[in-house]
């Protein structure tokens, strides 16, 4: 009976190089060993489950309706590309004389943006807190009696369910954010003319930001197997980053070692609430003049990602 | 030579829990045992003696504190030594919003089975399992022993050569009991190893070719089932019957019994202390015109065995 040793290796990098390959060669056939098939497995899989929850349900439902919306009861009147007259629902949007929030005193893409970012704005806000709460118990459940053993009995490494279920809960969250921010970019666009590409990164912003929350609860739930505890943590950052956003107004009342802390902390801990200005931003076509907000946001999710692997591989399930 | 399918070398494993893992508890205490390819390996304790411990072991979801544990040659916290081993766990728990088809295919995708044998395998094993008219049912309208049944086809997806059966037969009725120990022995005729974990020792006296016995993490015996359960120097006699001079003259610690099959033979039941007292024994029954229908070693149930050999422990243990 052949040796399991080297069976998921192919002969070539198995014996060393019969055909006289260079390393290199021999490294790229062990590339092509990735077990692309568990990792789809796991994918499907995330992705599925996430997708069975109501709440997720329930955000596709409330999208729709938006989109609908939108589409039926938004009218615009647009002469050689300008705006003539702005109905919401059948009715005239101004009142009798022009005011500054008439459609005659607001331009045809100031329509548009400001749509468009009350969208983005409520997609990062509502859309994130809600999605965190769906997802909230995807990796305790992975974890869990009874599933655990059935998952990791399979020669599948735990770096590949790791990156499966992840690679799962981002794009069962990004088809969401993208249903609802591309369907808004696309209906208001057709209907005004006005293509405001710059909006659709605000999706890329917005599933960033959600993987690096993802990322704080994969962290605690790898450490405490607490659901619970998983949303207190990662619902309590966005709070503090509410409050880090006011180290200015803060620090003068703090002293020398409170406002090191502060400062500390508003650096190394996720700006959620800094990154909403760049997602309006960006849904107004507007320059970001900072980007901090989100690489430092970014860099705290890798790190989070990072130490769940290595936390995760240690573990007994 | 080949490896043995499993080998377990001095292996141990102390849980920690408590801030800065004060708490201990010691679930494998130096535990080494070799299960050969082509055997059904039986593993029995009491609760809590570290069965389900040593098979999370063997299949890399529990690190060991010391010790080495191999499936057929090859490290088991290695993921590709879980390549030709099937396992299904005790209360197992399927995704529910899944059908019985589309859990397979998930099992089955991570389990690295291509496309093609797959779908051939799961709607064979649906069929072997009895689960072929439920294969577009959610998993969360099944009973118990369906699921169970559902485990045990996606534990064969990959055509295993190793097979981890915790307690198969739980929630399980007769019928399903039954079907499940020809399933073994089939796997077995065709060369696989399976590693039996189950309380109903009746089930494994009637499969296992080999058990090892677990208490407090430690092996307390092992071997084969028939090593295991003879009685030692114990034998049942069947015969004509014996003169009563005889009768009187030999170490008999049972009163002859009368076989069912044939009037004219009789059981007895004899001791004798070694080889030698047997052959002569035999010899003096000859004399006496004695027809010896057959003499078998005394065996008793395993379960009768687990239980001596457990209070045994139990008494060995210092007050």
């Amino acid at each position: 009976m052949a040796s399991l040793c080297d069976s998921d290796i192919s002969p070539a990098a198995r014996t060393g190089s019969p055909t006289g390959f260079p390393d290199r060669f021999v490294h790229f056939t062990r590339l092509n060993a990735v077990p692309m098939r568990p990792l789809y497995g796991l994918f499907v899989l995330t992705f599925r489950e996430l997708w069975a929850k109501r709440i997720v349900l329930g955000l596709f439902v409330i999208s729709s309706l938006l989109l609908i919306g939108i589409a039926l009861a938004l009218n615009l009147d647009v002469v050689e590309g300008s705006l003539q007259g702005l109905r919401v629902f059948g009715e005239e949007s101004s009142g009798s004389g022009p005011s500054p929030q008439s459609p005659q005193s607001m331009s045809l893409t100031g329509i548009v943006v400001a749509v468009e970012s009350v969208v983005a704005g409520a997609a990062y806000w509502i859309g994130i807190l809600l999605a965190l709460f769906a997802s909230a118990g995807l990796f305790a459940d992975l974890q869990a009696a009874g599933r655990a053993e059935l998952l990791f009995s399979k020669p599948v490494h735990r770096v590949t369910v790791l990156t499966g279920h992840i690679l799962g809960v981002w794009t069962a969250v990004a088809a969401l954010v993208g249903y609802l921010m591309g369907g808004t970019w696309l209906i208001m666009s057709i209907k005004s003319g006005v293509w405001n590409a710059r909006f659709l990164l605000s999706i890329v912003i917005i599933v960033g930001m959600f993987a690096v929350m993802y990322a704080v609860m994969m962290l605690v739930n790898v450490w405490s197997e607490s659901t619970a505890l998983t949303l207190i943590v990662a619902y309590g950052l966005i709070f503090l980053s509410l409050v880090l956003t006011a180290g200015n107004e803060l620090t003068p009342h703090l002293g020398s070692v409170g406002t090191a802390v502060f400062w500390g902390l508003y650096h190394i801990l996720p700006n959620f609430t800094e990154v909403t200005g760049i997602v309006t931003t960006l849904a107004k076509d507007q320059p970001v003049y900072s980007w901090y907000p989100l690489i430092s946001s970014l860099l705290f999710g890798g790190t989070a990602y990072g130490l769940t692997g290595y936390l995760f591989m240690q573990q007994d399930l | 030579m080949t490896s043995p399918a499993i080998s377990v070398s001095h292996l141990s494993k102390t849980y920690r829990s408590g801030l800065f893992g004060r708490h201990t508890v010691r679930a494998l205490d130096d535990v080494s045992l070799n299960v050969p390819e082509g055997a059904i390996f039986g593993l029995l304790g009491p609760n809590g003696a570290g069965k389900t411990t040593l098979v999370k072991c063997l299949l890399g979801l529990v690190h060991p504190t010391a010790g080495d544990a191999q499936l057929f040659g090859t490290s088991a916290h290695r993921p590709v030594a879980r390549r030709r081993v099937g396992y299904l766990p005790e209360n197992h728990r399927f995704p529910e919003f899944l059908t019985a088809k589309q859990t397979l295919q998930v099992y089955g995708r991570l389990a690295d089975v291509p496309h093609e044998p797959r779908s051939t395998r799961i709607s064979n094993l649906l069929a072997h399992v009895g689960l072929a008219d439920r294969r577009n049912a959610k998993v969360r309208t099944f009973s118990k022993g369906m699921l169970q049944r559902l485990g045990l086809a996606q534990a064969l997806l990959n055509e295993p050569d190793l097979l981890f059966l915790d307690e198969p037969t739980s929630g399980v009725d007769p019928m399903g009991r039954r079907g499940i120990r020809d399933l073994v022995l089939d796997l077995r005729d065709n060369g696989a190893t399976i590693f039996l974990n189950s309380h109903l020792l009746s089930e494994v006296e009637k499969v296992c070719t080999q058990v090892a016995i677990l208490r407090g993490g430690e092996i307390v015996r092992e071997g084969t089932v028939e090593e295991l359960t003879t009685v030692e120097r114990v034998y049942d006699l069947v015969a004509t019957r014996l003169p009563e001079d005889l009768l009187e003259s030999i170490d008999l610690s049972s009163s002859p019994k009368e076989p069912p099959s044939d009037p004219d033979l009789y059981q007895y039941r004899l001791q004798a202390d070694n080889r030698g007292t047997l052959n002569a024994l035999l010899d003096t029954l000859r004399a006496h015109d004695v027809q010896v229908e057959s003499i078998t070693p005394l065996r008793r149930s395993l379960e009768d065995y687990f239980i001596d050999v457990l209070d045994a422990a139990e008494d060995s243990v210092p007050d």
